[in-house]
């Protein structure tokens, strides 16, 4: 009960460390870090779509986590999570895959190209967007949060192996590929991390809000019951 | 666990065909899918064998759907599924036996897939008839192991089975594309060794998701 | 705790989602016995028999069984027949899954008990709503039940049938076996019974000797 107490404060916190730190980044890519020389201004699409990427990969392992944590312990606000994780896991590496095609476009002259990392990422995308709709859709009924337990774990095994086989399909089908992000000189670094940090405190940010309203909502709907038991009695 | 497996894999054979059904639907589909896409080229035109194979394993992998979704309907008729629940089977071999009678309602329906996509798309089986079948074994092997443990999901579902659908269909990508290149391999006189890699990953996906249904089918098919 | 009971019910309690069905239901039930279940709708007695044949696990309190699941059986509204298959293809089915090895001379024996001999090889969906229970009961007569559970079986039954299943409850239980049994109609069927479990007020109301229930309202 307490958290709920404590919840709030924490995301106000998270929410002005997040405000704070995009602020620095922006600072920092726009005017610290150097502009790149043959790519130009387009290269910092680069300071977007890495920490998406990232942050969106660290989401669908947070999705396994709990979905084991489900199974283990039979808790529900571990199923609460998971479906939390995967709606930010969705929303961030829907962005990544934007700005990778954006990126693409100005690198390699075309919107998509079979670049296993950018694959595997749609794969992904497809894999939790699908998990997101059948959750929605409330499949399983009583036993729903052990499905979708088993969905998050068979969805993240799947991961390695996207991978493997679109690493293994380019290989005799060569696209044209620069060398992303190799040779970054120290300040372009900075930015990177500086960004990196500033999508986690926003993915902090948003997990807890929508972990808290989901616990909110759960409270609700239990004293709305009580309320209907009373009367009825 | 292993006979009891295989008698749930008679029985629903049985049950299968006792309406002298079997896996016509998936058949139907997966013919139908094969005369449509011959109409994306233009006549006299020839398919690649990339093209061909891509549509081969897309039947195989919509049939693949049908089939496990009849496998267990099966069960939610006179809630035989409690019956199973109560026996002193094994669940996982319930898992077994409905993979294995699956595989065989796949390979029966790929007999018909493979020679009509021969005639719709002009696809080439090349000189290496051995290496295919181990190859479409390898991959419906994969297919089954996961349509057995998510159909069980679509089990007493009524229409949300269908939604199933939108996370199987890109669960299976990777050996889906196993499946085209090593077929596209083979029929372009590649070695089996040269396909090493590819075989590895098709084999790495049985055994992965094998192993997850293993210990997750548990969780699907228990009540509550 | 008597040693011989096959199956100790202690403290168990059970919820829907948040919502109270019963709690503290105890209870033993020896070899060779028959204790009914008794309650209003909604008591939660198929929840209860559930818990007791160990597919739902009970949200507090143990269940223990002293009886192997291949001496187990269940009989309840479901008829758990496969319509596809003929009804000697039934009990070879299951025949199989709990490995009994019997021939089918024997499963015909069985069938020719329940009185289906004559259509032992017609399919199953065809059958009408007793010849189909009247099947149910062929499976339960093959795993020959230490253990056996059964909810509401005779509703829809004719008098013949309803007979056939008394009689051969009353086998199974001079045979040693222990049989939990749901019953709607209290006053048919309490003079078989040894024990009466009765569930009520969301939780249990009453368990003791059959002879000493009284029914509310009766």
């Amino acid at each position: 009960m307490g958290m709920f107490r404590i919840y709030p404060k924490i995301l106000m916190i998270l929410a002005g460390a997040s405000m704070a730190l995009m602020a620095v980044g922006q600072y920092a890519i726009w005017y610290h870090a150097p502009e790149e020389l043959t790519m130009g201004l387009v290269q910092k699409i680069f300071y977007f779509h890495l920490p998406l990427a990232w942050w969106s990969f660290v989401a669908f392992f947070g999705v396994c986590v709990s979905s084991v944590m489900v199974l283990w312990t039979g808790r529900e606000h571990w199923d609460v999570l998971a479906g939390v994780m995967a709606e930010v896991g969705v929303l961030f590496s829907g962005l990544a895959l934007v700005t990778g095609s954006i990126w693409g476009r100005a690198a390699w002259n075309t919107w998509w190209t079979w670049d296993p990392r950018l694959s595997t990422t749609l794969v992904m995308w497809f894999v939790y967007a699908g998990y997101l709709v059948l959750r929605s859709a409330d499949v399983g009924g009583t036993k729903g949060a052990k499905m979708r337990a088993v969905l998050g774990i068979v969805a993240f095994v799947d991961v390695p192996l996207v991978f493997l086989s679109a690493r293994l399909w380019r290989s005799i089908h060569p696209a044209v590929l620069a060398s992303k992000g190799g040779g970054l000189e120290p300040e372009m670094w900075t930015a990177v991390w500086i960004n990196v940090l500033a999508w986690g405190a926003l993915f902090a940010t948003l997990v807890l809000a929508r972990y808290h309203g989901a616990g909110l909502k759960r409270r609700v709907e239990a004293a709305l019951i009580r309320i209907q038991e009373k009367t009825l009695q | 666990m292993i006979s009891s497996s295989l008698a749930i894999a008679r029985k629903d054979l049985r049950l299968a065909f006792a309406g002298g059904q079997g896996p016509v639907q998936a058949v139907l589909l997966g013919l139908l899918l094969v005369f449509i896409f011959s109409l994306s080229a233009a006549p006299g035109e020839r398919f690649s064998a990339q093209q061909a194979m891509a549509i081969f394993w897309l039947c195989s992998s919509f049939g693949v759907v049908l089939i496990f979704s009849l496998l267990f309907r099966f069960e939610e008729e006179n809630d035989t599924a409690t019956a199973l629940l109560l026996s002193p089977l094994p669940v996982q071999s319930l898992w077994l036996g409905k993979t294995l009678a699956g595989l065989m309602l796949l390979l029966l329906c790929q007999v018909f897939f493979f020679p009509a996509a021969l005639v719709f798309l002009g696809l080439d089986p090349g000189s290496n008839p051995a290496g295919l079948v181990l190859m479409v074994l390898a991959v419906d092997v994969g297919l089954c192991v996961l349509g057995g443990l998510i159909g069980a999901m679509g089990h007493g579902q009524g229409a949300k089975d269908a939604l199933l659908t939108i996370i199987v269909f890109p669960l299976q990508i990777p050996i889906l594309l196993g499946g085209i290149r090593i077929g596209v391999g083979l029929m372009q006189g590649t070695p089996l060794g040269g396909l090493a890699d590819w075989f590895g990953l098709v084999m790495a996906f049985d055994a992965v998701f094998a192993g997850a249904a293993l210990f997750l089918f548990p969780h699907v098919f228990r009540g509550e | 705790m008597s040693s011989g009971s096959i199956l100790t019910l202690r403290a168990v309690s059970h919820f829907f989602g948040s919502r109270l069905i019963f709690k503290g239901v105890s209870c033993e039930l020896e070899p060779g016995s028959i204790m009914l279940v008794a309650g209003p709708n909604g008591a939660g007695k198929t929840t209860l028999l559930k818990i007791m044949a160990g597919l739902t696990p009970p949200r507090a309190g143990t269940v223990e069984r002293k009886v192997p699941d291949r001496a187990m059986a269940f009989m309840g509204h479901q008829t758990f027949v496969y319509p596809a298959l003929s009804a000697l293809g039934n009990l070879e089915f299951w025949n199989s899954v709990y490995g009994r090895g019997l021939d089918d001379a024997a499963l015909f024996g069985l069938l020719d008990r329940v009185g289906l001999k004559g259509f032992a090889l017609e399919s199953a969906g065809t059958f009408s709503r007793g010849m189909a229970q009247r099947l149910s009961l062929a499976r339960v007569l093959l795993v020959e039940p230490e253990l056996l559970f059964l909810d509401e079986p005779s509703t829809g039954l004719d008098t013949a049938s309803q007979a056939l299943l008394h009689g051969e409850l009353e086998a199974a239980r001079r045979r040693g076996a222990g049989i939990v049994w749901i019953s709607h109609d209290l006053e048919r069927d309490l003079g078989r019974a040894d024990m009466v479990l009765g569930l009520g007020g969301r939780g249990m109301s009453y368990f003791g000797p059959a002879q000493g229930f009284f029914p509310e309202g009766a």
